[in-house]
């Protein structure tokens, strides 16, 4: 049926920040959304307060506003916009649950609008638990048995009634916090007894256990006459009990047969039949027991999710533009199917290769949390892999997972030698099988040390419960790299006597050249080398949504080794952009967002992007994105084997984050030309000497420092330079491992740690400067004309990270003299590096003198955040740049100073892991940012904390805990907070401080001294903000509790001085007049003359 | 064992041979589903093809009888990516390897199925040997080229019951089958609607069918084009109008050429899981099963006087389904398969009430 023409103006919500749960995917499909409805020729209206997404850019929707996700603005938006409907499906759990409440509170109904794609009986239907439940019995499908306790009575009757094992879940505790697997009776009451009293309400939920049941998936989708077809099966590798975020996952599921597939599909039509989407899509995940075929429903996501992005790079099946048309009444066979170009998408993808999901995870950045993989998800970002066999696509995906390994192990970075697994102890062997019976994120490697002691598949499956299947398949790579170690080399130099069939078996089973080279003891060269001379080559084979049933017009590409290449290069000039990988702290969507832009000028330019990249969750890896996608590791040998087949003019690296600059190196010495900043001005800028010494030459301060590579050198260093020092590793990104050290004792661990981090490159002490500003400079050259597209002042202070500060653009405190002072310096040093494309500073001012940090000839993580504010696309244009356009030609010739006012906030992931302090410091912790946009400081600020999810109060009682250098700071903030009407409680050391300024406060005691204490309040809802500076490296045990209540209880926080100020200035503003809304176009007009 | 699959143009792929030795020759057809490798194998309608998976992993849930959809496997050879090792399904009986042993029929593995496939697709169908004797180009291509001078061999006297066959105990309305290949899953769904099936071999005449009383006649799928088929079609033609049919697949061909349509021969057949079928007049439409490399031209059958088009293929518009209120007939040239848990096709719940009228 013809669209809908009874409504003209959609608005969207987007997801938000990037977050554990909800990273760059709901960019990906908020941007294919605003894409279709364009194409449908609706007016659309957008709402997200992540500035780094592709979606928010101004082309995108019609109308974008960058503000808080809340009742409040969107309703404000509302009224303004009056928009004909809503598509909550596309922003994740946070636009469907924005768009539901405003359903439920009447809103919708008070402005017309209505909700498209998902109506509130179909939202309802899959969110409520109990109307879930029932409707999923009257269409007779099994939901595991449970049933809700209050007492230890009645939980007991439960269980009993359900049979054990079973699981205990307790109301409301964080991660999984309380929860128990019980096999027996006396087991069970003691379970209940502990569950009820942590349960805050107590209430636990007593389940039937399907613990090591298989967890498969369907994607489905729906349209409005009843059409529905399936997108793909999914098969969790790791079975229940780990959530399917962090569960690594194949597509299409192994081990179904085919009437149990038939089953499933007729059970996900039922159910998305019932919950009663009309035009969109659905995830539906089922449990299933092994050993019986068994079924029950586990959940149905009645939207776009991760897995639906997930299915849609697995199959190349456009998920997110197809359920937005059946949203606006368009029909299954109405829409085409692009990617054919032949058939339309009323039929069902099939694929002729295995699809792998791996997940990344964080861990090193939080060493006190438990490593443990259970029903709260903790992995930040995904890679996803594409093979002819599973092994393939198993040893691809940890390859791209860009954590320095090869492969399924033997790649020399084993942390179990082969040696000792050879004749393995008995802790040993209790810790492999420990480590195999509780999920967790090393799984993956132990499975193979548990193979490689001997543990037959059957053992294995029983304490993983991972399917025989894959075990099996884990164990044919074993064997291989059995065998290929045979002609093991005494010297690397030896020449290789590995025999080709062996190769080409090893090849077949994606054994990376690193793996060959590391058990044959050969270079990596080498086994190129090798392979080349016996025509071993890698070809390159289609993602076509039909197994190869038609001749794909838009396919993209995975390698492999097999007898026929088609990867088809075309003859036309082109470029390759590498792609950032899976996220992580650190690296995530900000520069996924510049390779889009860079595939975005290509195009412009007339010249083939071809983008290389892993990630299914992002827009860069979309088939219309570039001209040409590699789905495929980015590792110096993935790569190198796709500039063999394309031969590009050039290839760009500045914009993928750390991942393609440290390749950066390697590829240019293959002979590979990278666009842009020279490589031997790159160097200058990374090499501490170099760099020093270009600082010398043009007379510019740097803070005093030191290269070392051990402790002694250290420590002669840091007395030279005087504590306290900044410790870190080179040649990373995103702080890991950085410190601030005070004394000589503390050096010694953290020069330890950071020589592990850094491996082979030294170690750098720096000079830290207490208490100086941070100042972040974005820039952009040609290698004439350079401008400064934004100075970003932090409001931190110096010592957290930059990617976690907040920073204001433009600055707010820094005064003319020490702005033209960054500028000189700035400028200078673009010339002298003689900067094509983008550069990044960092400098720290100090008593109005101005130091320089750090130099990065490449795109830095506020790129999209400047371009938003300044309405210049930076990264379209620095590419433009590189291929040999002027900025006088692009027309940007001029920092543009805006009148607006932008705040980046970062967002954390403490509420994951429970037990982590939240306190800041110069290694970067956070997932996301977002921005708050207005006319003043104060406001732009207050709406950068609201985004980040910060419930800051109006009124009510703020409680006050500082360490002894703030207390003088603190008082006139307290100062304030009472003058705006808000009631003060401190700790002993603090309350004196302020009653000594006349500050009335109300004591309170610490928290082994007495009650009721802060926690108590804090749990009965009494206090409504929190500000807690951190005594110290290691702080006291009341501060953790504090902070760690905080965030189960979801109250506002802040720990540092300049955060405190700037948020009490935020409040107050916010006070006098109610926040606005105004769109980025709108903020753009105002702006003079600007390229685009 | 090494083995060799090579194509009458020539081109040719290198694998290693499991389940029999020896040398086979047939039609080469690929499909597209991820799974249901025994159902295909033992599916009459394949006999003589030899089958190549698209789907590259193969035999992980293993075999077990009661998926099989007839008594044995029928395909001459069948081509794989790649074979799993272990079996892992709680239903699974046998592996693959085995059960291909046990049938001795001549498979292949390590073959790159893509490239296969996609070299099938450009060219059309294609007859290919598969030997693990004989690798010598020339010799292989004079052994296909005698095959397709040979007369084609008729599989329906195999593949039919050789007599009369009452089926299981239901005491419902008599329903006739005319054998030309039917499957397991077919007779379970009729079964399950309540209807006393009797199988007849292929060529019973009319009279001989009408004699048993039926309510209603299926004529089932099997091999297109069977050399067999040709002399039945005057036995089919004297059946119209006297009892409501049910036509399948290839049973759907024959009906159609008995009324005078023209089954012609597609570039590239439907073999796959994923096929959209659609009503001309509306956007409502099935996913369907399909398994055909010919079909009813749907000029000839426009010509038919009270046969009515009511699905097409949505991406190549082949006439999928068409019916005849006067002539209470249904044909259909998709798979009716199970939607899952033991329930029925609707096309089998439509041919009941036309049963009912």
């Amino acid at each position: 049926m013809p669209r809908r023409k009874d409504i003209k103006k959609v608005l969207m919500i987007g997801s938000g920040p990037i977050i554990i749960g909800q990273a760059c995917e709901f960019d990906y499909s908020g941007s294919q959304a605003c894409k279709a409805l364009k194409e449908e020729g609706y007016f659309t209206i957008l709402i997200n307060s992540n500035p780094a997404t592709i979606m928010t850019d101004p082309g995108l929707a019609d109308v974008t506003y960058i503000e808080p996700l809340n009742i409040d603005m969107i309703t404000k938006i509302i009224a303004k916009e009056k928009p004909d409907a809503i598509l909550p499906t596309l922003g994740g759990q946070t636009g469907l649950n924005l768009a539901f409440f405003l359903m439920k509170q009447g809103i919708l109904k008070k402005y017309g609008v209505e909700s498209i794609g998902a109506s509130v009986t179909a939202i309802s239907c899959a969110e409520d638990r109990e109307l879930f439940k029932k409707a999923m019995q009257e269409i007779g499908i099994d939901l595991p048995k449970s049933g809700i306790a209050n007492s230890v009575e009645q939980g007991m009757k439960i269980g009993l009634n359900i049979g054990f094992p079973l699981i205990l879940r307790p109301a409301y505790c964080l991660g999984g916090s309380g929860g128990a697997i019980v096999y027996n009776k006396e087991e069970l009451e003691k379970a209940l007894d502990k569950g009820l009293e942590v349960s805050p309400v107590r209430q636990i939920l007593v389940e039937e256990s399907v613990l090591g049941w298989k967890e498969i998936e369907f994607e489905v989708m729906r349209d409005c006459v009843d059409n529905v077809i399936m997108i793909t099966s999914m098969e969790n590798v790791d079975p229940m009990g780990v959530h399917t975020g962090d569960s690594m996952v194949v597509a299409p599921a192994q081990t179904l047969t085919a009437e149990e597939y038939n089953n499933f599909v007729n059970l996900s039509k039922k159910i998305i039949r019932r919950v009663g989407i009309t035009g969109g899509g659905a995830n539906i995940q089922f449990g299933q027991n092994p050993d019986n075929g068994r079924i029950v429903i586990i959940e149905v996501n009645p939207r776009l999710s991760r897995s639906s992005a997930l299915a849609s790079k697995a199959t190349g099946f456009p998920i997110a533009r197809v359920a937005t048309k059946l949203a606006v009444g368009l029909t299954l066979p109405e829409v085409m199917n692009q990617i054919t170009g032949k058939t339309t998408s009323f039929f069902e993808p099939t694929i002729d290769y295995c699809v792998f999901k791996i997940c990344r995870f964080t861990f090193e950045k939080f060493p006190k949390a438990e490593r443990t993989l259970n029903t709260s998800m903790k992995a930040v970002g995904e890679a996803m892999s594409i093979g002819r066999n599973f092994k393939e696509a198993l040893q691809k995906g940890i390859r791209s997972m860009e954590i320095s390994r090869f492969g399924f192990g033997c790649d020399g970075k084993d942390k179990i030698s082969d040696e000792a697994l050879k004749k393995p102890d008995e802790a040993l062997t209790k810790s492999i099988r420990d480590k195999i019976r509780i999920p967790n994120d090393e799984r993956i490697f132990y499975l193979r040390y548990a193979l490689k002691i001997g543990l037959s598949i059957d053992e294995i499956y029983e304490f993983s419960k991972i399917d025989r299947w894959f075990i099996d398949n884990m164990k044919q790579l074993v064997e291989t790299e059995d065998k290929i170690r045979k002609y093991k080399n005494n010297k690397p130099e030896e020449a290789i006597t590995l025999p080709v069939e062996l190769l080409i078996a090893a090849k077949k089973d994606g054994f990376s050249d690193r793996q060959i080279s590391y058990l044959l003891n050969a270079k990596e060269e080498a086994v190129r080398e090798y392979r080349k001379k016996n025509n071993l080559k890698t070809v390159y084979k289609l993602v076509d949504t039909s197994a190869g049933e038609f001749n794909a017009k838009q396919p993209y590409f995975y390698s492999t080794q097999e007898t026929q290449d088609e990867a088809r290069p075309s003859k036309n000039k082109k470029v390759v952009i590498l792609g950032g990988g899976p996220n992580r702290i650190g690296q995530g969507i900000e520069f996924d967002y510049c390779c889009c832009h860079a595939a975005y000028a290509l195009k412009e330019e007339g010249i083939d992007s071809i983008m290389v990249n892993c990630n299914p969750e992002t827009v860069s890896t979309d088939y219309d994105t570039s001209d040409r996608l590699y789905f495929e590791p980015l590792t110096q040998e993935d790569i190198l084997n796709i500039i063999e087949v394309e031969k590009p003019i050039g290839v760009i690296v500045q914009f993928g984050g750390q991942t393609p600059l440290n390749l950066a190196v390697p590829l240019r010495k293959a002979g590979v030309s990278i666009l842009g900043t020279s490589s031997d001005n790159i160097d200058i800028a990374e090499d501490r000497k170099r760099f020093k010494h270009m600082l010398e030459k043009l007379n510019l301060r740097q803070p005093e420092s030191g290269t070392v590579f051990t402790f002694q050198e250290a420590k002669q260093a840091a007395q030279k330079i005087g504590y306290p020092v900044l410790v870190r590793p080179s040649y990373v990104l995103g702080g890991r491992a950085m410190e601030i050290v005070y004394d000589e004792e503390l050096l010694e661990k953290f020069i330890k740690e950071a020589a592990e981090v850094s491996g082979e490159h030294p170690v750098l002490i720096d000079k830290f400067l207490e208490d100086a500003i941070e100042v972040d400079v974005d820039l952009i050259g040609d290698s004439e004309t350079f401008v400064i597209g934004g100075i970003l002042e932090h409001i931190e202070e110096a010592g957290i990270h930059s990617g976690d500060s907040a920073m204001a653009l433009p600055t707010f405190t820094l005064s003319q003299e020490v702005l033209n002072q960054i500028r000189e310096a700035t400028y200078k040093m673009a010339k002298e590096l003689n900067v094509v494309g983008l550069m990044n500073v960092q400098y720290a001012v100090k008593d109005g003198k101005v130091f320089v940090l750090e130099v990065n000839p490449r795109a830095s993580r506020t790129v999209p955040f400047v371009s938003k504010v300044i309405g210049v696309p930076l990264a379209k244009l620095a590419t433009k740049i590189m291929l040999g356009k002027s900025l006088k030609e692009l027309g940007f010739t001029q920092e543009i100073i805006t009148k607006h006012v932008a705040v980046k906030e970062s967002v954390f992931p403490f509420n994951r892991f429970p037990g982590v302090d939240v306190i800041l410091g110069p290694e970067m912790k956070s997932t996301g940012e977002v921005m708050g946009l207005d006319k003043d400081f104060g406001r732009a600020y207050i709406k950068s904390q609201l985004a980040a999810g910060q419930n800051l109060p109006k009124k009510g009682n703020c409680f006050i805990s500082v360490r002894d250098r703030d207390k003088r700071a603190v008082v006139f903030i307290a100062k304030k907070l009472k003058d705006i009407g808000f009631n003060i409680y401190a700790t002993l050391g603090t309350s004196q401080a302020l009653e000594k300024s006349g500050i009335p406060v109300k004591v309170l005691p610490r928290l082994a001294e007495g009650r009721p204490n802060v926690l108590d309040l804090m749990k009965d809802g009494k206090i409504q903000w929190v500000i807690n500076t951190p005594s110290g490296r290691i702080p006291r045990q009341d501060e953790v509790k504090i902070r760690s209540q905080v965030i189960l209880y979801n109250i506002p926080y802040t720990t540092t001085i300049s955060g405190a100020q700037a948020t009490v200035n935020g409040i107050e503003a916010f006070l006098k007049k109610d926040l606005q809304v105004q769109s980025l176009q709108k903020y753009h007009k105002g702006l003079k003359k600007r390229p685009r | 064992m090494k083995a060799i699959l090579m194509l009458e143009d020539g081109h040719s792929f290198n694998g290693e041979a499991f389940g029999q030795a020896g040398e086979s020759i047939g039609e080469v057809i690929f499909n597209t589903a991820v799974v249901g490798y025994q159902e295909m194998l033992t599916d009459p309608a394949n006999a003589g093809k030899i089958l190549v998976m698209t789907y590259p992993l193969i035999g992980n849930y293993g075999c077990a009888p009661k998926f099989n959809e007839s008594k044995k496997i029928w395909v001459s050879g069948l081509v794989i990516k790649e074979k799993s090792r272990i079996f892992s399904n709680w239903q699974a009986k046998s592996s693959l390897d085995d059960f291909v042993k046990s049938e001795k029929l001549l498979s292949i593995q390590g073959i790159d199925t893509r490239t296969l496939t996609v070299h099938l697709r450009n060219k059309g169908g294609a007859l290919g040997i598969i030997s693990t004797s004989e690798f010598e180009k020339k010799e292989l291509l004079a052994k296909i080229e005698v095959f397709r001078k040979n007369k084609p061999k008729s599989w329906l006297p195999e593949i039919s019951v050789s007599k009369p066959t009452r089926l299981g105990k239901v005491r419902g309305k008599r329903v006739a089958i005319l054998d030309l290949g039917v499957t397991k899953s077919v007779i379970k769904q009729l079964e399950s609607l309540g209807f006393s099936l009797t199988l007849f071999p292929y060529n019973t005449t009319a009279h001989e069918i009408l004699k048993a009383k039926p309510k209603g006649l299926v004529i089932s799928g099997g091999p297109e084009q069977d050399p067999g088929l040709k002399n039945i079609e005057e036995n089919i033609r004297a059946l119209v109008n006297k009892l409501p049919i049910l036509a399948i697949s290839a049973g759907f061909q024959v009906l159609a050429s008995s009324l005078g349509a023209k089954v012609v021969k597609m570039k590239l057949g439907h073999r796959g899981v994923n096929y959209p079928i659609f009503a001309p007049t509306s956007y409502k439409g099935e996913i369907t099963c399909q398994n055909h490399s010919y079909s009813v031209d749907a000029a000839s059958l426009n010509k038919i006087k009270n046969i009515k088009i009511t699905a097409n293929n949505l991406n190549d518009r082949t006439v999928e389904e068409v019916e005849s209120k006067k002539m209470k007939i249904i044909a259909i040239q998709y798979n009716p398969s199970s939607p899952g848990f033991n329930e029925v096709n609707s096309v089998f719940k439509r041919f009941g009430k036309i049963m009912e009228e």
